[in-house]
């Protein structure tokens, strides 16, 4: 349905997405997981054709098959909220403060699908019941600030939901929330991605919560798909140096935060931090931090290695490895 | 919410009779015989005891304080010695003009900056954006009075399109209404290019919050955006500007009256002064003063009704 | 490190130098004396003698132009300084002192709002007649709150900051600490709000002298030269164009030249205007 062959965003010398290339089929369940500044949430907002003004855009990025890589606001129109959607990572800023939830959620069915407000009414009603929202009539003549967190987010995702789209992305849908309510969060959107056969994008710097969400994952670092695969086997055994490094700066439940003398315990962390998007080394974007560097990694883009059948990283390691 | 409503209504009551206080106080206790300003240097001893009589000069300050304020409340605004008619009156007669140049200005402010201030915001760092601030830049510093006298140079004496100045009245809706066109461009003018700022730096700020996102996402038109979701957001820092705006503009058609010939409060207030007649000087200061009060009071009391979250937190 | 002048600073430089050069220069010399009467050459053509030509009188309009610019520059200097000094010396002590005194102040300078310059000039008119002295002083009076405002804003944010604190602990006394600390680091913003309110100063000063509320015949003034240029502006309406486009060109001059100087003192305060 959606894809993306050799997609790039770019300011000026700096470039957030380097030749991106993705295939999202409907049911698919696909997590992008990287850093701040990994180039996640421009992906996601190329989907939506919602890459800032100032941006230029390579490749091609077609939906349906439908070129949509320099489609008109017009045509993004059409697409956005009916064929994609999208929920943010701030449901506290992200409903507009001043209008009533009921006015918000009604407003893109009655523009999109001509529904009288009667109609768009109900349609609300049943997406809350959905979504799970309990007393949705009250719900509806409330302002978002009489709203707790956990139920704004739910509010979005009914208003995602609303024209029924074919893929839903989702970036960093509980990083703002609580851990409890963030899982029964990530929870309803795998049970409405189940139900309604609808594909989701599930964008998050979370391993957890991409483990319990997702089928498939990419690992993006700099700009670049660095590595991709069934989520389950990439957080087994990952191929990427920097997949490998993620995996071990994540906190370990099994071990106890303070060791046998009772001093705390260091967390393992990724040596260096994400240099800004200019600064990016122009080969592997990981070389400078990466643990086992090759002379070439600097200088020379990686290409994508077959890990497995349906496994890929784009490494150097694993090109000279045979 | 209540709590909020009262305390804003008590401090302007307040500050009606602190302003009462002042005006009073200039107008009476500055150094100076009221009496001999009003009949001038050559006026008989007999002729000004008789008026310090009439003006209640001779009782304690405080007491014609009080009996101004207490009259006033009751509509009383004293005698005009130059029109020996009461006050209220000549305020009554003149109050349709000054209201109606006020409200036209008003409005064609509204229309005028909302659009070039939205419109400038969504064509951020474009030609259009450029354009709407040069052209408020420049807005900002033309004296109303002289925008006045080049409208009227090219629209009456030049193009002959509509009358330089005078004002007959509603009778005749059609002449009023275009006795009204410069003297409202003129006044709004300033106003409209200060709003236009004002709007568009608020727009910006709103657009780059998240719910904006949101509502694209959703589909919706930039246009739809921007007017629906952006603006009512925008609104808050624009109504402040517009309360005293409206008060900037109720003053300047004190101004702008003197420019067109229109008889309202401010030719009268002009009038008043070269006759020094100073009780009508001293009522329509005062009634000045009271509306750009009451602008800023009403501008108050209007966050509650823009802003939910207010109702909430007050 | 070198920034970029901004535009808006260097463009109003260059019209506040050209105004203030030529107030400046009408001091010592004009083409003609400004007051000096010539009827029998009125509503003289511009010419080789006269630049702008000559009004109803026969004076000569570049000199009666130079010496507005004189005339504008003293009325908005002596108004901004008088009102400036005492608004910057009661947001001091309302800052310093906090408390009721804060309170008392904040609510006056409110109460100074609703008394726009030109309903000062109108009561100080009805009751001294009108006169450039009450003029000054009107403008002057609208200036104490807006400084009074800014001043205590910016102090309180200096008396927050770890060497003032330090300085309190050492025992200074806080008019001395107010003098010697909090001024200077506050200095930059009462700036910036002089020069905007320098043109603001002069725009009042234009409207009032046009109303007859400020400069008096013969004094040369822009808002006077308007005010008779407006009964001949079916006979000469060019000159109803220079005096206004003096107004103008002063206006935007200290406005630009206060938005730039914003700009530069803090850039966070300019990023989206």
């Amino acid at each position: 349905m959606f894809q993306l062959a050799d997609f790039s965003v770019s300011f000026g010398t700096a470039t957030a997405l380097r030749r991106a290339t993705l295939d999202i089929r409907q049911g698919d369940r696909l997590g992008i997981v990287g850093e701040s500044g990994s180039g996640k949430t421009m992906l996601a907002l190329a989907l939506m054709g919602m890459a800032p003004d100032a941006a230029k855009i390579g490749g091609r990025l077609t939906i349906d098959g439908q070129d949509m890589t320099h489609a008109s606001e017009r045509t993004w129109q059409q697409m956005r909220a009916r064929r994609v959607a999208m929920i943010f990572q701030e449901p506290m800023s992200a409903l507009n403060p001043l209008r009533r939830i009921g006015d918000t959620m009604m407003e893109p069915l009655i523009v999109h699908e001509g529904l009288s407000r009667a109609q768009a009414q109900a349609r609300v009603l049943a997406l809350f019941e959905e979504v799970g929202i309990p007393d949705p009539a009250a719900r509806l003549r409330m302002f978002p600030h009489e709203l707790s967190g956990g139920q704004r987010q739910r509010v979005l995702i009914a208003l995602a939901l609303a024209c029924n789209p074919a893929l839903l992305i989702a970036d960093e849908p509980t990083t703002a929330l609580d851990a409890n309510v963030a899982l029964r969060i990530t929870d309803l959107l795998v049970r409405l991605a189940r139900e309604r056969g609808m594909a989701l994008v599930f964008i998050t710097h979370d391993l957890a919560a991409v483990a319990r969400t997702t089928k498939d994952i990419v690992v993006m670092y700099g700009g670049d798909m660095i590595e991709r695969g069934p989520t389950a086997q990439v957080l087994a055994a990952p191929a990427h140096p920097y997949t490998q490094g993620l995996l071990a700066a994540r906190p370990d439940p099994t071990v106890p935060p303070r060791d046998a003398t009772g001093k705390r315990r260091r967390l393992p962390t990724l040596p260096g931090t994400v240099p800004p998007l200019a600064a990016l080394p122009q080969g592997c974007r990981f070389s400078g931090r990466c643990s086992v560097e090759l002379p070439q990694c600097a200088g020379t883009r990686p290409t994508d290695h077959a890990v497995d059948p349906d496994r890929s990283a784009a490494c150097h390691l694993l090109g000279a490895a045979p | 919410m209540w709590y909020f409503i009262f305390r804003r209504t008590a401090g302007f009551v307040a500050t009606l009779f602190v302003v009462s206080a002042v005006v009073f106080s200039v107008m009476n206790i500055l150094p100076g015989d009221p009496a001999l300003t009003i009949l001038g240097l050559d006026a008989t001893d007999d002729a000004l005891a008789a008026l310090r009589e009439q003006l209640g000069l001779n009782q304690p300050v405080l007491a014609r304080y009080v009996s101004w304020v207490w009259n006033a409340l009751q509509g009383d605004f004293g005698i005009s010695h130059s029109f020996r008619v009461p006050v209220s009156e000549l305020i009554a007669e003149r109050l349709p003009m000054t209201v109606s140049l006020a409200v036209a200005g008003m409005i064609f402010t509204l229309v005028i900056a909302l659009s070039l201030g939205i419109g400038a915001a969504a064509r951020h760092r474009k030609v259009g954006d450029w354009g709407v601030m040069f052209i408020s830049q420049i807005g900002i510093a033309v004296p109303a009075f002289w925008l006045s006298m080049l409208l009227v140079l090219l629209f009456a004496v030049k193009l002959r399109w509509l009358p330089p100045g005078g004002f007959a009245g509603w009778s005749d809706p059609v002449a009023a209404m275009r006795s009204l066109v410069l003297p409202t461009i003129a006044l709004g003018v300033v106003q409209s290019a200060v709003l236009a700022r004002v709007t568009r730096s608020s727009a910006l700020e709103v657009m780059r919050q998240d719910f904006v996102r949101t509502a694209r996402a959703s589909g919706l038109s930039r246009r739809r955006v921007l007017w629906r979701h952006v603006l009512p957001n925008a609104l808050v820092p624009i109504v402040t500007i517009v309360g005293m705006q409206f008060a900037a503009l109720v003053t300047g058609t004190i101004v702008i009256e003197n420019v067109f010939y229109l008889p309202g409060l401010g030719r009268l207030i002009f009038q008043s002064i070269s006759n020094r007649d100073l009780p009508t000087v001293q009522a329509l200061v005062m009634l000045f003063a009271a509306i750009v009060v009451t602008a800023n009071f009403v501008v108050d009391l209007l966050y509650v009704v823009i802003d939910p979250r207010l109702k909430a937190r007050t | 490190m070198t920034r970029r002048l901004p535009v808006n600073f260097i463009l109003g430089a260059v019209l506040v130098a050209l105004v203030v050069g030529t107030a400046a220069l009408s001091l010592v010399w004009t083409p003609h004396d400004a007051t000096q009467m010539a009827i029998s050459n009125k509503f003289a053509a511009p010419s080789a003698t006269h630049w702008l030509g000559t009004d109803q009188l026969g004076r000569d309009v570049l000199s009666q132009l130079m010496a507005g610019a004189r005339n504008s520059m003293a009325v908005a200097l002596v108004a901004v300084l008088l009102g400036g000094s005492v608004g910057v010396a009661l947001g001091l002590l309302a800052s310093a002192l906090g408390g009721w005194v804060e309170d008392g102040v904040m609510r006056l300078a409110d109460l100074g709002f609703a008394f726009p310059a030109l309903l000062f000039a109108i009561m100080l008119a009805a009751v001294f007649g009108p006169s450039l002295t009450n003029a000054v002083l009107a403008i002057a009076f609208i200036n104490i709150p807006v400084f009074a405002r800014v001043t205590r804003g910016a102090a309180n944010q200096v008396w927050t900051l770890d060497y003032v604190l330090a300085a309190r602990a050492a025992g200074m006394n806080r008019f001395a600490i107010s003098r010697d600390h909090i001024l200077p680091n506050i200095a930059a913003a009462i700036i910036v709000q002089a020069t905007i309110e320098f043109a603001v100063a002069i725009l009042a000063e234009a409207a009032l002298s046009y109303l007859g509320l400020g400069a008096q015949p013969p004094a040369s003034s822009w808002g006077r030269l308007l005010s008779e240029a407006q009964t001949l502006m079916y006979i000469a309406p060019q000159l109803a164009i220079y005096p206004g486009l003096c107004i103008v060109v002063a206006v935007v001059g200290f406005g630009l030249l206060g938005d730039g100087l914003r700009d530069m003192s803090d850039p966070r305060l300019s990023r989206e205007r």
